[in-house]
């Protein structure tokens, strides 16, 4: 029996180890796209662009070989029987985020979408705006299974920048779509400009879901 | 002289069987439902801690209910016993969890009744007392472990897989304890009122080991709880749980720890030693209700998170219960022992 419990206490730090190291790469992810896309304005596709579009690629592998072990082990060594359930949907949520953002940087790598200057500042902004919902979600999701009280602290700033970034790329939409582009331009940067903001809706879903896991902890 | 009061034992060892196999799931049911723990664990914890209570700890609640009616033939224990398992039986068949303690001192007042014999009155408030006491003292005692682990886990920042990992250690713990309790404080109703009329001898096991032969009746009503919790508890334990309120592991640990803290008030003769000694009020030794217990505990809980999740129908059925069991026993009783002496010509009682 000794056995079996010491066992068990090496799976469960284990897997503590493999969520932690989730949400590190949910961080760094984002700190890498942020970096992409102001690469991507200044440069377009260049070598630089290409090197950090692999490297996002890298995480979002990493971030699904994480997700695989986390779901396995929670149901092969029978680990938290009653939040099993809310932990693979939080892991799968947070998976979400990571795909859409290696997505919108394929498709950067893939379109080479041509971003007028006037408009870089705007998309900067809202590139920032997404990238800190995103490590936002990942320190709430992270207190999650640590302090409790601390994660409501955090959906807050997730759901403000979630806000904000609605309103930078409605203004940001709103001005391409006022300008002489031609409509195919209009529309690929319209495009473009709604898959980043998704993924601070993405965000958004996730802190949803995670807030009502709070509360059924809670009870 | 031994075969026929094993014979006579038989109902006491049923009612012991049908202790096991109800009140496991107030020592497990939760961390079982709730796949904290497995049953096959479960039932291997709890049925040697049961035994070990039972012989070691098993005295204190015997003596006392043997204080309320000292059932002195053999044929009165062998009824007395029987109509607190009939009784408990069907009302576990209704689906109404009830108290194995309460039915027993039922047929032990039935018993007295017929054979015209006084109840001591202080005595009998005594243990009426401690159906209020127990699932009180257990409830104020839930709500202070609840507050006071829900406090340490929200200060210490323990990662939830951790938490999860003390809570199924927690339970495996806190349900030996409670195994323990149970047969130390439970063996009363089972076979105590074949106490008074053991024919066993003392035995001796090794150079320090020693039974007695109270010891070894106890033993013998330990393992037929322990029957119980491994042949038939298994179903009951999966259905228990949620019933009365939606349990989180943590409150399910609260729950078998209040219970445990509460058999244990009422079934050490240390403690109330130790309290005697230093001028403190002592808890009576007496066979309490583990199912009294367990609801006393989780309507504890319940009230403190404002009442919403406590389901009031099956509390007023289970009230209801604890008030007609001892009745029903009696009845019961009192009718059989009259057929067992008069159409069976058997003494049911010594003048």
């Amino acid at each position: 029996m000794f056995n079996l419990k010491f066992s068990l206490f090496s799976h469960t730090k284990e897997l503590e180890q493999k969520i932690d190291m989730l949400h590190d790469k949910i961080i760094e992810i984002s700190l890498v796209f942020k970096k992409a896309v102001t690469v991507y304005l200044k440069e377009k596709r260049s070598s630089e662009y290409r090197h950090l579009s692999k490297n996002i690629k890298d995480i979002e592998h990493d971030a699904d070989s994480l997700r695989r072990e986390i779901e396995n082990r929670l149901y092969m060594h029978n680990l938290i029987p009653d939040f099993r359930g809310n932990i693979l949907e939080l892991v799968e949520n947070l998976d979400k985020v990571i795909n859409e953002i290696d997505d919108v940087a394929h498709k950067f790598y893939i379109e080479q979408t041509d971003i007028p200057a006037i408009y870089h500042d705007k998309f900067k902004e809202l590139t920032e705006q997404v990238s800190e919902c995103v490590e936002n979600l990942a320190v709430a999701s992270r207190s999650f299974f640590r302090d409790l009280s601390a994660v409501r602290d955090y959906a807050k700033k997730v759901y403000w920048l979630e806000h904000e970034s609605d309103k930078t790329s409605a203004k940001l939409k709103e001005a391409i779509f006022a300008s002489d582009m031609e409509l195919a331009q209009k529309l690929q940067l319209g495009s473009v400009i709604s898959e980043v903001a998704d993924i601070a809706d993405l965000a958004e879903n996730c802190i949803d879901q995670l807030l009502i896991y709070v509360i059924k902890r809670d009870i | 002289m031994e075969l026929t009061y094993l014979f006579f034992l038989s109902s006491g060892l049923f009612l012991g069987w049908s202790l096991g196999a109800n009140d496991a799931s107030n020592i497990f049911g939760t961390a079982v439902g709730s796949k904290m723990v497995k049953f096959k664990t479960a039932a291997f914890i709890s049925s040697i801690f049961v035994i070990i209570g039972a012989v070691y700890g098993g005295q204190g609640g015997t003596e006392t209910l043997g204080a309320l009616g000292a059932v002195n033939a053999l044929g009165g224990a062998f009824m007395v016993s029987l109509s607190a398992a009939i009784t408990v039986y069907w009302m576990a068949k209704i689906g109404i969890s009830v108290s194995t303690s309460q039915a027993i001192v039922g047929g032990i007042i039935g018993w007295n009744l017929f054979s015209q014999k006084n109840t001591d009155v202080s005595v009998l408030t005594k243990i009426c007392s401690t159906w209020i006491l127990c699932p009180l003292i257990t409830g104020i005692v839930a709500i202070l472990l609840y507050l006071i682990l829900k406090n340490i886990i929200k200060k210490s920042h323990i990662h939830l897989l951790r938490q999860d990992y003390y809570i199924r250690i927690g339970l495996i713990v806190s349900g030996a304890l409670c195994a323990y309790s149970l047969g130390a404080n439970n063996i009363a109703n089972i076979i105590g009122v074949f106490a008074d009329s053991v024919p066993f001898k003392p035995v001796r096991i090794g150079q320090y080991f020693q039974l007695s032969g109270l010891q070894i009746l106890f033993l013998l009503g330990g393992i037929s709880i322990s029957a119980g919790i491994v042949t038939y508890s298994k179903k009951v334990i999966l259905t228990v749980g949620n019933n009365l309120m939606k349990m989180t592991p943590l409150v399910a640990l609260v729950v078998v720890l209040a219970q445990a803290l509460t058999l244990f008030l009422f079934s050490s003769k240390g403690l109330q030693h130790f309290l005697m000694s230093h001028n403190l009020p002592t808890f009576p030794l007496v066979p309490v209700s583990s199912t009294q217990a367990v609801i006393g505990a989780i309507l504890g809980l319940g009230l403190l998170k404002g009442g919403r999740g406590i389901n009031w129908n099956i509390t007023l059925k289970l009230i209801l219960g604890w008030i007609t069991t001892p009745l029903i026993t009696m009845g019961i009783c009192f009718v059989s022992l009259f057929f067992l002496q008069n159409v069976f010509n058997m003494t049911v009682y010594l003048p």
